[in-house]
């Protein structure tokens, strides 16, 4: 058998190994989310909008405008905060 | 800001259930009607503000999908809240808010676990995993952003 065979071989059964090593971990993870739709939903929509941020307790409080309720006036967050705490509920309704 | 369970992506049968189904908002009007009737269905008054669909607020907070934060006189951070669903507490805004103020006016809603503090809050409906709590205390304001 040719070293070309045994590089073959070897590549073949790598490719194996990760393969397997792929499905248990989605296995696994579909475990941890509740089901298989719900792991590729945590992956595929869920987890490139989740950002840690660096904002610690003592940072700055950053500004961002915010539209009003009627759609058109608009806001800034740090308008409200002058003279007193301002609690922030960030969320969406589904 | 972006809807977490929506219809045409990760929608979860408790949308289903409780009759929360929206495609997510490709559109300002989008977002903005989808937080209209959310305060009409849930008679939600505490003061409200939609991110547009720049999402300036979410990247400026890391808020998605909930998230909760306490921002004091002086425009700093006092309380920064984990990434929810599983980090989201409301509780620790409401001890916060009793350790600063005392007893907070409203009354605990029902299903609340009791708390050693005088204090209680106002918490709206959970759908899909995600809930919105708002606290109101004594000379501060309570705004929630989507």
């Amino acid at each position: 058998m040719g070293v070309r065979d045994s590089v073959k071989r070897f590549f073949k059964w790598f490719a194996g190994v990760v393969a397997v090593l792929l499905v248990a971990a989605f296995a696994f993870f579909s475990y941890m989310a509740g089901s298989p739709k719900d792991a590729y939903g945590m992956v595929r929509y869920a987890l490139p909008h989740m950002h840690r941020g660096a904002l610690k307790v003592g940072s700055d409080a950053p500004d961002a405008r915010l539209v009003s309720l009627d759609g058109t006036s608009r806001f800034h967050i740090r308008e409200k905060t002058a003279g007193r705490p301002l609690v922030l509920v960030f969320g969406s309704f589904t | 800001m972006r809807e977490a369970h929506p219809t045409d992506e990760w929608q979860m049968k408790s949308n289903v259930k409780d009759e929360v189904c929206y495609a997510q908002p490709k559109t300002l009007e989008q977002r903005v009607a989808i937080a209209q009737d959310f305060t009409k269905r849930y008679k939600y008054t505490v003061p409200f503000g939609i991110d547009d669909m720049t999402n300036e607020a979410d990247a400026a907070y890391s808020a998605w999908p909930e998230r909760l934060y306490v921002i004091d006189e002086s425009g700093h951070i006092a309380y920064r809240g984990g990434m929810g669903p599983f980090n989201y507490r409301p509780a620790e805004i409401r001890e916060w808010l009793a350790a600063r103020y005392g007893a907070v006016r409203h009354e605990t809603p029902a299903g609340t676990p009791p708390t050693s503090s005088n204090s209680s809050a106002t918490t709206g409906p959970a759908t899909g995993g995600s809930s919105t709590t708002a606290a109101s205390a004594p000379e501060s304001e309570t705004k929630s952003a989507k």
